[in-house]
């Protein structure tokens, strides 16, 4: 799932690259939803007459399941270390398959979930108001 | 009107931009010293779909690459009028100034995330209580230790948390030099380093580069290192996050 494009030297390869045009969807979401210039705070009139898709793109993860994901992902880690004596192939193939998997989970998840969100299908969306703006409050303008 | 950014009045598009409208043309509206990017806003459908976000962060980021942009937070559509009257002409000199500051400059993210097994490994090499209550569970069943689990993840989360403090300081230390300046994230997940953005002049971008390949290379096998970039100077926007408050 790693998008490591290799764009430009970039020398030995230990760092992924991405960005300039080639950035993965989550990265495009973060970058152009959350940061930038916002313009209902210097436009009093605008979005006139245009709907907005709904995009929540945040994966939220309860920090419940956080604990029990590394808790998993440690008691794994235990299972690898004394797998050497009885069952090394079988074991290290979990722990392998089975934490990498684990891993990159929530974030593959995240990425699949902003696709769904952000593929179009037509009319069974309801569209809202635009993603967080809500949230905060556009102050008055400024003059 | 679909905004995607502002630039100097003078600056020189790149050929090629495609924008999310059915004209897909980028023009641009200028007033002063100071010019919009626009294009065309798709009036049968709503906005906001993959293609939408993906043109947004293409256009800006492409011209980006060769002049001083102010990226607008998508989506940002305005009345063809409002673009001069309300947007560019009332503060005319407040984005003038903010994109002489940004002139000559781009943005890399930076993102950081722990291999787990090293880490964990690391963790309980050094940790002997979080050992301990893994000796403990280990071996029962899920149902009978919930809460044993529950306490071990948030533990191990904790030990996490502390050492990417220290990897975090160790990693920002070595490229703030390169940086004009740095706004660094507070990572949103355990196993995240570092999630920081650097504003970087043009001429250093290459040493700035390398000295992520140089970090990349001493972090291999514990933190594997993720750089976005060269990118709109997103984080570097002046007078957004501080105008909620003040």
């Amino acid at each position: 799932m790693t998008v490591a494009t290799q764009r430009q030297g970039g020398g030995n390869g230990y760092v992924d690259r991405g960005g300039g045009g080639s950035s993965s969807l989550a990265d495009v979401v973060e970058l152009i939803l959350d940061r930038g210039l916002v313009i209902d705070v210097f436009v009093r009139v605008s979005l006139v007459g245009i709907e907005i898709l709904t995009i929540d793109a945040r994966i939220v993860v309860a920090s419940v399941d956080t604990y029990l994901r590394f808790a998993e992902a440690t008691n794994r880690l235990d299972l690898y270390a004394k797998g050497g004596k009885d069952l090394p192939g079988l074991v290290q193939g979990m722990t392998e398959g089975g934490a990498k998997g684990k891993t990159s989970g929530v974030l593959d998840a995240a990425a699949e979930k902003v696709e769904e969100v952000l593929t179009p299908r037509g009319d069974e969306r309801e569209p809202e108001e635009a993603p967080r703006r809500p949230r905060r409050r556009p102050r008055e303008r400024e003059e | 009107m679909y905004v995607y950014g502002l630039v100097p009045a003078d600056a020189q598009l790149p050929s090629g931009l495609k924008g999310l409208g059915p004209s897909g043309k980028v023009s641009t509206v200028v007033h002063g010293d100071l010019a919009a990017l626009v294009g065309d806003v798709p009036t049968d459908r709503p906005l906001g779909t993959r293609d939408d976000l993906i043109a947004h962060e293409t256009v800006v980021d492409t011209v980006a690459a060769e002049t001083a942009v102010l990226p607008m937070r998508f989506p940002a559509v305005v009345e063809e009028d409002g673009v001069v009257e309300e947007l560019l002409a009332p503060h005319h000199d407040h984005f003038v100034a903010a994109l002489r500051d940004l002139e000559g400059c781009t943005q890399y993210t930076l993102k950081g995330r722990y291999e787990e097994e090293p880490v964990l490994g690391e963790v309980l090499e050094q940790r002997p209580e979080i050992r301990e209550l893994q000796q403990e569970i280990h071996g029962l069943p899920e149902e009978a230790t919930y809460h044993q689990r529950l306490r071990l993840g948030e533990l191990v989360v904790q030990a996490l948390e502390e050492r990417r403090d220290l990897d975090a300081d160790e990693l920002l230390g070595a490229l703030d030099q390169h940086a004009v300046d740095a706004v660094a994230r507070t990572p949103g997940q355990p196993d995240q380093v570092v999630d920081a953005a650097f504003l970087v002049e043009r001429a250093q971008a290459q040493a700035f580069e390398d000295a992520v390949e140089e970090q990349g290379k001493r972090l291999h096998g514990r933190v594997r290192l993720r750089l976005l970039g060269p990118l709109a100077p997103y984080d570097f926007v002046p007078g957004t996050e501080d105008q909620w408050d003040s």
